[in-house]
């Protein structure tokens, strides 16, 4: 009996901080974000490119050594590196809609 | 010997570029029905169709000194090298490692034709032409290997290079017996002590790199089975623990000592071994066939087809370009194998039967 009551204590103890915390989001939501949309969506772009370009730096070099084989190879190689560009267009989509 | 291994094994390598080239060349080689050709021609229109096909720079080159089948298969080896240096060229990190690993095993037959030539007193020209550069030695030392006076001399220019503690060693042997066969296998002990060196473990590699290991391990396998195989057949009286190589996981040196007699029980092992399902086929026509060279060539096959399946399950690793280094390395064997016979006066069915075909 007794011993469950200290526990009780020692419960309610450890969650204080975490309903001041709350208590301090609650009020916040109020004031500014963080990050505001617009901000958000150039992250978005800039994450979106980051993410082609390290895409692009295998395909980019795969693409030359096929063109060093052979020629014929240019076409089809420049496609295929700026495929993955196609990520940061739609990226820039999420640009539009916050605006 | 190079010292960029160890510079730049911390790097991963540059799998990308790598393998678009080798997957490039590996589409361009030789395909049946070119070999279905070539073995209808005599030798002069192999030398013709050569000509006109990637081996023209060497055909060309060599042209001049050469004729008949010594020109296709100067040409060949010339050509072999320079697709193999320029794998070594490329590639970068880890993958140069792995790479060269492999490779080394043309400097094991660089420096066994030079001791060779040298014990049987070749012109030095007669030696430049057997030679394949493809492996790690630099041009220079090639060319101070063929201009070397003596095999000691040779021992002396090799002592910085991974043969150096192994030949210095069995030259005494040389010395007190002069037969090369102590030299030899010193070479050869060399090259395989190394090409598993410091890899890591089977288990604990990532996939495409634990197969590489596991390719590897299987060369020793396959040349210490090679080897008791032939001692078997031969029934020659030699210590078989002589040419045991260590590192492979089929054998040990006291079960290869008992096995290396009995052909019936070699071919019981490797059929209860890892790689029995793979080999079942080539074992099969090992029980029936009368000759070793059958066997190998399934051995072979068993060895590329493996390879190509490898290349496509992990296509950024160093898979793709060791199926590329089998693929022609049987080319010029097989291009070798239809000149050969075909100067020899073998018909066609009987040089098919000598090619290594997918």
């Amino acid at each position: 009996m007794r011993l469950s009551g200290t526990n009780h204590r020692i419960t309610t103890m450890a969650f204080a901080p975490l309903q001041a915390f709350i208590a301090l989001q609650e009020g916040s939501t109020a004031a500014a974000p963080a990050i505001p949309p617009l901000a958000g969506a150039a992250l978005a772009v800039g994450l979106a490119a980051l993410g082609a370009g390290i895409a692009e730096r295998g395909i980019g070099a795969a693409a030359v050594g096929a063109v060093a084989e052979d020629d014929a190879m240019f076409g089809r190689g420049l496609i295929l590196t700026v495929l993955p560009e196609t990520l940061v267009i739609l990226a820039l989509v999420v640009v539009f809609l916050t605006l | 010997m190079t010292v960029r291994v160890d510079d730049q094994s911390s790097e991963s390598g540059n799998y990308e570029y790598v393998t678009a080239r080798v997957r490039s060349r590996r589409a361009a080689l030789f395909d049946d029905d070119d070999y279905r050709k070539l073995v209808r021609m005599e030798p002069g229109g192999i030398a013709r169709f050569m000509e006109e096909s990637e081996y023209e720079t060497e055909m060309n080159a060599l042209g001049a000194r050469h004729s008949g089948v010594n020109l296709v298969e100067y040409a060949l080896n010339r050509n072999l090298a320079k697709h193999f240096e320029d794998l070594l060229r490329w590639s970068e990190g880890r993958l140069y490692d792995y790479i060269a690993r492999y490779l080394r095993k043309f400097d094991v037959w660089n420096v066994k034709t030079v001791i060779r030539g040298l014990y049987v007193d070749a012109d030095t020209s007669e030696i430049e032409d057997d030679l394949i550069r493809a492996g790690e030695f630099s041009e220079r030392l090639l060319d101070r290997l063929v201009n070397a006076g003596s095999i000691e001399e040779v021992v002396d220019l090799l002592s910085d290079t991974i043969f150096g503690d192994d030949l210095a060693a069995a030259y005494q042997d040389y010395e007190d017996t002069a037969v090369l066969v102590p030299l030899e296998n010193a070479v050869d002990r060399a090259f395989y002590e190394v090409l598993l060196a410091g890899l890591p473990n089977q288990r604990a590699a990532d996939s495409a790199t634990g197969l590489y290991v596991s390719f590897l391990t299987a060369e020793i396998d396959f040349r210490n089975l090679r080897n008791a195989l032939r001692l078997a057949r031969s029934g020659a009286d030699i210590e078989p623990s002589e040419y045991y190589i260590e590192g492979g996981r089929l054998f040990d040196e006291s079960t290869i000592r008992q096995l290396a007699g009995n052909t019936d029980q070699l071919v019981q092992r490797v059929r209860e071994s890892p790689y029995g399902d793979d080999l079942d086929e080539a074992l099969d026509t090992l029980e029936e066939a009368e000759s070793l060279i059958e066997f190998e060539h399934a051995l072979d096959a068993a060895l590329l087809e493996y390879s190509d399946r490898l290349s496509n399950r992990y296509p950024l690793s160093v898979c793709p370009v060791l199926s590329y280094i089998l693929a022609k390395e049987r080319e010029v064997d097989n291009i070798r194998a239809i000149a050969r016979g075909r100067e020899a006066g073998l018909d066609s069915d009987e040089i098919e039967q000598e090619l290594v075909i997918l």
